[in-house]
Parts: C-alpha cells; sequence; structure tokens
C-alpha cells in the first residue's frame, strides 16, 4: 500500500513539474524530472521477496504513465519492466546507501534515456544526437538524486514490517 | 543434472518470449500512425479524468499568468471580418486552396506537456467528439504553434513546429515587397532556438523581420497563418540556397490555450 501512494505521489509530481519546468528545445530545465522512473527504484525494499508483483507493478506503472503522460501505448510500459530488472541485479549485487543511490539513478536515467533514444533511432522517429541526449541526461540528475534519497530516507525509516530488506 | 538443465531451457525459453514480447509491443507504440482502438479511447477518457483533476492546480496557476482567452478570440474574429472581403477578392486572383474563411476555431486547454521530450507534442481537452481530426492546425494569438497528430474520443495529441521530425514540413510564404516567396519549414533549430526554412532562391532578397506565413499549398494549413519573422539569413554550404531561420513570437514552454483550425465543409 505505501508503495502504491509513493508510485501516485510520483506519478502526480511528474506531470505537474513537467507542465510547470521548461520542457522543450534547449530550455530543459536542470529540474526535470523522471520521479516515476526513481521511485520505482526507491521502493524495491518494499518489494523485495514479492519480485512477480514488483515487475507487475513496473508494468502497470508504465501503462498508466503512457496513457497520461505520452500517448505511447506500451512503450514506458516495456521501458519500466526493463527498467525493474536492472533495479533487481542492482539490489541484489551492490550495497545501498545514500552516497550510492547517487550513482545508481545515474545508472537508471541513463539506461532509460539511452534505450529510449536507441529505440527512437532504430525506428527513424526523430533525429537523435548524441549531445542532445547527453544534455537529457545530465539536466535530469539533480532533481531526481534528490528525490531518490528522500524516499529512501522515509522507506529506511519506516517500521521494519513494511520493507523486507535491512538498509544501511 | 537433467532437472537444472530444464529449469535453464526454460529460463531462456522465457528471456526469448519476453524479447520477442517487447519487440511486439515497442514496435505497436512507436507506430505514431496507428489508429486508436475502441479499448484505448476508453481507457484514455478515463485517464484524461485523472489527469484533469491532477493538473488543477497547475491550470489554475496558468489561468492566473495568462491572456484573457475570450478578449484574444474576439480580436481573431474581428480581424478575420475585416479580411474576409480581401482575401475572398484574392482567392480569385490566386490558386490557394485553403484560406482562414473555410475554419471554424475550436478553443481548447492544454492538459499536459509530453513526458517524452523528443516527441514535443501536448495533449489538448478536445477529441474527436468535438470534431477535432489528424492534421488540423493548431494556432494560439501568437500564431501557429503545430497540427493534431493523435485524435481521441475526449483529448487530442498536437505536434509542435518546434519537433525536429523529418516528415514534419510545412509549406510557408515569406512576403516581400508585396510578393509571396515559397519555401518548406522543416525543422528547428535547438542550439539556436529558430525554426528552419529551407530552400529558398539564392536570388531571394530577404531581409531580417520579414514575415513568414503558411502559404496555403500543401492541402495541410490554411494560407495566411502567421509562423514568425526572419531571423537569420545563411547560405547553403554550395551557395545555390538559402536557410532561413526564424523567430516565433510564442514560448513553447508557456502555452495554456490554443485554437484548433476546423475546416467548415468537414
Amino acid at each position: 500500500m505505501i508503495a502504491i501512494i509513493i508510485i501516485i505521489i510520483s506519478l502526480f509530481l511528474d506531470g505537474f513539474l513537467t507542465n510547470l519546468l521548461p520542457y522543450t528545445g534547449n530550455s530543459l530545465s536542470f529540474f526535470t524530472p523522471q520521479l516515476t522512473l526513481v521511485c520505482l527504484f526507491a521502493i524495491y525494499p518494499l518489494y523485495i521477496k514479492k519480485r512477480k508483483k514488483y515487475y507487475l507493478t513496473s508494468l502497470v506503472t508504465g501503462i498508466i504513465y503512457d496513457l497520461l503522460y505520452t500517448n505511447l501505448l506500451l512503450f514506458n510500459g516495456t521501458l519500466f519492466f526493463l527498467t525493474a530488472l536492472l533495479v533487481k541485479k542492482i539490489y541484489k549485487n551492490l550495497e545501498i546507501n545514500y552516497l550510492n543511490i547517487i550513482i545508481y539513478v545515474v545508472i537508471l536515467i541513463a539506461f532509460y534515456e539511452i534505450t529510449q533514444a536507441l529505440l527512437i533511432m532504430i525506428f527513424n522517429l526523430v533525429p537523435i544526437t548524441i549531445t542532445k541526449l547527453i544534455n537529457k541526461i545530465i539536466k535530469s540528475l539533480l532533481l531526481n538524486i534528490i528525490y531518490a534519497e528522500v524516499i529512501y530516507f522515509i522507506i529506511k525509516h519506516l517500521p521494519k514490517k513494511y520493507r523486507k530488506i535491512n538498509l544501511n | 543434472m537433467s532437472k537444472e538443465k530444464n529449469l535453464l531451457k526454460q529460463k531462456r525459453k522465457l528471456i526469448i518470449v519476453s524479447v520477442l514480447i517487447a519487440i511486439i509491443t515497442i514496435t505497436l507504440s512507436l507506430n505514431l500512425n496507428r489508429t486508436t482502438t475502441k479499448l484505448e479511447n476508453l481507457f484514455k477518457s478515463f485517464t484524461i479524468a485523472i489527469d484533469k483533476l491532477l493538473m488543477t492546480p497547475y491550470t489554475k496557476i496558468a489561468e492566473e499568468n495568462s491572456f484573457n482567452q475570450d478578449e484574444s478570440y474576439i480580436i481573431q474574429k474581428n480581424i478575420n471580418s475585416t479580411l474576409e472581403k480581401e482575401i475572398s477578392e484574392l482567392k480569385d486572383l490566386l490558386d490557394i486552396n485553403k484560406t482562414m474563411t473555410e475554419y471554424t476555431i475550436e478553443n481548447a486547454t492544454i492538459l499536459s506537456r509530453n513526458k517524452s521530450y523528443w516527441f514535443n507534442t501536448l495533449t489538448i481537452d478536445k477529441g474527436k467528439n468535438s470534431g477535432i481530426k489528424n492534421n488540423m492546425a493548431v494556432i494560439t494569438s501568437n500564431g501557429l504553434i503545430g497540427k493534431i497528430s493523435k485524435t481521441y474520443s475526449n483529448c487530442s495529441e498536437v505536434k509542435l513546429i518546434t519537433s525536429d521530425d523529418a516528415n514534419y514540413k510545412v509549406s510557408v510564404s515569406i512576403k516581400i515587397n508585396d510578393q509571396d516567396n515559397y519555401a518548406i519549414l522543416n525543422g528547428y533549430d535547438q542550439d539556436k532556438n529558430l525554426l528552419k526554412v529551407t530552400g529558398v532562391a539564392k536570388t531571394t532578397n530577404i531581409k531580417k523581420g520579414d514575415v513568414v506565413l503558411t502559404s496555403g499549398l500543401g492541402e495541410l494549413f490554411p494560407a495566411g497563418i502567421y509562423v514568425g519573422d526572419v531571423e537569420e539569413i545563411k547560405s547553403d554550404k554550395y551557395d545555390l540556397s538559402k536557410t532561413i531561420y526564424i523567430k516565433t513570437k510564442q514560448d513553447f514552454n508557456s502555452i495554456h490555450y490554443v485554437s484548433v483550425l476546423k475546416e467548415k465543409n468537414k
């Protein structure tokens, strides 16, 4: 239930901030939100023994995200599912703490943006240059790292019965 | 041992099936010209209701900061009525199929900006139920901003002219000494923040500040919609034609209300 609340808040903030901050051309804001994506990373401790449920939640979140904000049916559903697989690998093999989260969020956003850009380039929909892609990734880091840290802090301070793993 | 092998085989099969499903869904979702299904329309109508609710704080802020829409509409109407006579005379002389008099205006509110940064699209709160169709021109008081790229029952997607899509070309005319010089608007320079018009004859005497309007050719947009002013002129690398950069009056980061041009006879 807590995970669902966090996802709903993230979805709302994502849309709200995208509309509020500059999001076209080269006037992209340094606070470009990818909050839904980041929240999927941060809520994993709440799903550690229910991996199938976590994958399903990621897929459904992606589909809702597509319906609300992109009009690309299942595109982000698939991307969020792939991201969920990556998140599982991170939590399984690497240590989670306030400092490491910064690196993991960078990896996640880079993975998401590069995969998205590659798919768009394969289907020859929009010309994407490496400079534009790097610019998009860099400008998506600041706000999302802060958001991931905040959710990590909240989950860390939840009673143990809610989270399934110990966090440092 | 054989159990382990079976498990490994099953895992491989699962991975292959997952990859295939992912490829199919992505191919389907990235087909931008597909028609929306009834189920999709139903889900979209439901999510649009949620979206409207979620975006209430944003639209409230936007309303406070924006212009009076009714006033702008009245100004547009007045300009249209005085120009109507002149246009009808010109129509007889020129071979322009579509002019503004053949259109009605459907005002709409922006619901959300598309989260897919690369596609440069917006969602508006009017759809098929309001008579909106694909490829209709979308304008604001500052001129042309894009076209309808996808329609649902209660909302539509607007593709902005700032989208750097190779298939998105608009026929424009640059007025010089009351003469029309036709060219193609086919891109957006992100570094300069200017629209790009190519294929202008080298001999054309274009100056900074010349007005660029839609030409009405190409059957997509009506003639006479303001696009922007010439900001920069460059010769191409072979010095055969000119590339013109246009500055629009529209701030594409703060669009709150738009008007969709609907053809009267459709």
